[in-house]
């Protein structure tokens, strides 16, 4: 389960790009683990998150917010597009000490600064090495920057091309094609906020 | 996954859908490649065909496997949590599995959106088990291996094609460079991609000496990955 880990873009935009998960340890602490992972998504929604979800279920995109709640089970996850809102999170989850594991992903600088204004100390981390193997066939740069947004994958290169032709063409909007994706990523780590920047940017080219 | 051809109405509504690019239009008709489906049902679950005519039927094994390693909505019997992995470093707060003085090593195989036979993860595995690491017991790839002193993947599995399997291990950090060696020549020999990940617990000042490693040997690595915050309680004593 890597899959918030190896998202691809410039500097610029991944600094609009954080993305929480909020996960019990299996046969230590998951005994009714499942208002500790409502409690956050509540926190969450606090900060003006730009998705959240629940992989056993969707996220607010598919579903509405109150049935992402409700559904909360396993992992919770939810995403920021700025450092001060992850800020306000991590110094909230700490206050409310509900003793879940928490990770957050980003740009390890921004998100050192994070931490250390919620005075906490990083515990572990995950760095990416990139991709391997035989990269010939992976489609170009600036669609693998949406797709990897969903770590699952479930985001075809296709159905990317597909909006950027829609948005080209006038009859969908950077932001009406973001909120297309969305769904089909299905714990809710997709960024819609930042996949419409780059929508956009594509579609201009 | 299978399109029932009677009631296709050849919109090409689903065609973009497919993470793999599996689905075609063929004599007017929307047909899935049954050998480089994944079984994932992203087609079925995006509601993209207006008269539901995309069908999933359970299938034995081994292609069962497919939509376990494709579909993270299910959950594995291996790991007993959704999605392909495990829950790796993100309950080492409370876990203590990556522990100082060790590197965790994940390699996640058809990632991004290219999809896996196992006889790739098989030659990286294999390779891998040569330089001693511990293959993570809980991890669904380790399931299937014959051996996991060798890393063998069982022969029955070996043609399956699968969005995304990842191996899961430990080694000691001084054999970090052997063992980076060894995966960058097995690299050559895969057709499909994977994506490479490490994993660190923290020092007590809270620098990593497996980023510092990372530098020293000029080794490229994202600007961005994830952080435990350890707010996970109880806390494991690592």
């Amino acid at each position: 389960m890597t899959h918030s880990l190896h998202r691809r873009g410039t500097r610029e935009s991944l600094k609009e790009d954080y993305i929480f998960l909020h996960i019990p340890a299996k046969g230590h602490n998951d005994a009714g683990h499942e208002p500790k992972l409502q409690e956050f998504l509540r926190i969450a929604l606090r900060h003006d998150p730009k998705n959240i979800g629940t992989i056993l279920l969707g996220n607010m995109y598919s579903h509405k917010i109150e049935e992402v709640i409700d559904a909360a089970r396993g992992v919770v996850h939810a995403v920021f597009d700025n450092p001060e809102a992850v800020t306000a999170v991590l110094k909230e989850l700490k206050e409310a000490d509900l003793g879940i594991s928490t990770v957050v992903s980003g740009i390890f600088e921004s998100v050192d600064e994070c931490f250390e204004k919620a005075g906490l100390k990083h515990h572990t981390a995950n760095f990416s090495l990139g991709i391997w193997g035989n990269t010939k066939r992976l489609p170009p740069d600036d669609i693998l920057e949406v797709t990897t947004m969903c770590g699952h994958a479930l985001i075809a290169a296709n159905l990317v091309k597909a909006m950027v032709a829609e948005v080209k063409a006038g009859t969908r909007t950077p932001e009406a094609a973001a909120k297309a994706l969305a769904p089909q990523c299905a714990c809710g780590i997709f960024n819609p906020a930042r996949a419409a920047k780059l929508l956009a940017a594509m579609a201009a080219k | 996954m299978k399109i029932t051809p009677d009631e296709c109405i050849a919109c090409e509504a689903c065609v973009p859908y497919c993470p793999v690019g599996a689905i075609s239009m063929k004599d007017d008709i929307a047909v899935i490649d049954q050998d480089e489906c994944v079984d994932c049902a992203v087609c079925l679950k995006s509601g993209s065909c207006p008269v539901d005519c995309i069908v999933f039927e359970p299938a034995p094994w081994p292609r069962s496997l497919r939509t376990v390693f494709s579909d993270p909505r299910t959950e594995h019997k291996a790991t007993g949590i959704a999605g392909r992995g495990t829950e790796e470093m993100k309950t080492n707060d409370i876990t203590g599995r990556f522990q100082r003085g060790w590197v965790g090593l994940g390699c996640e195989f058809g990632r991004p959106g290219i999809g896996t036979r196992f006889s790739d993860v098989d030659k990286v595995a294999q390779v891998l088990a040569k330089h001693g690491v511990a293959f993570e017991s809980k991890n669904p790839v380790t399931a299937l291996m014959e051996d996991v002193k060798t890393g063998k993947i069982r022969e029955d599995v070996l043609g399956e094609k699968v969005l995304s399997a990842i191996i899961e291990c430990l080694y000691p950090i001084e054999k970090f460079q052997e063992i980076i060696t060894a995966l960058k020549e097995v690299a050559k020999e895969v057709d499909t991609v994977f994506s490479v990940e490490v994993i660190n617990r923290a020092e007590p000042d809270g620098s990593y000496p497996l980023r510092k490693l990372l530098d020293e040997m000029s080794m490229p690595y994202y600007i961005n990955g994830k952080q435990c915050a350890g707010l996970g309680r109880p806390l494991a004593d690592v």
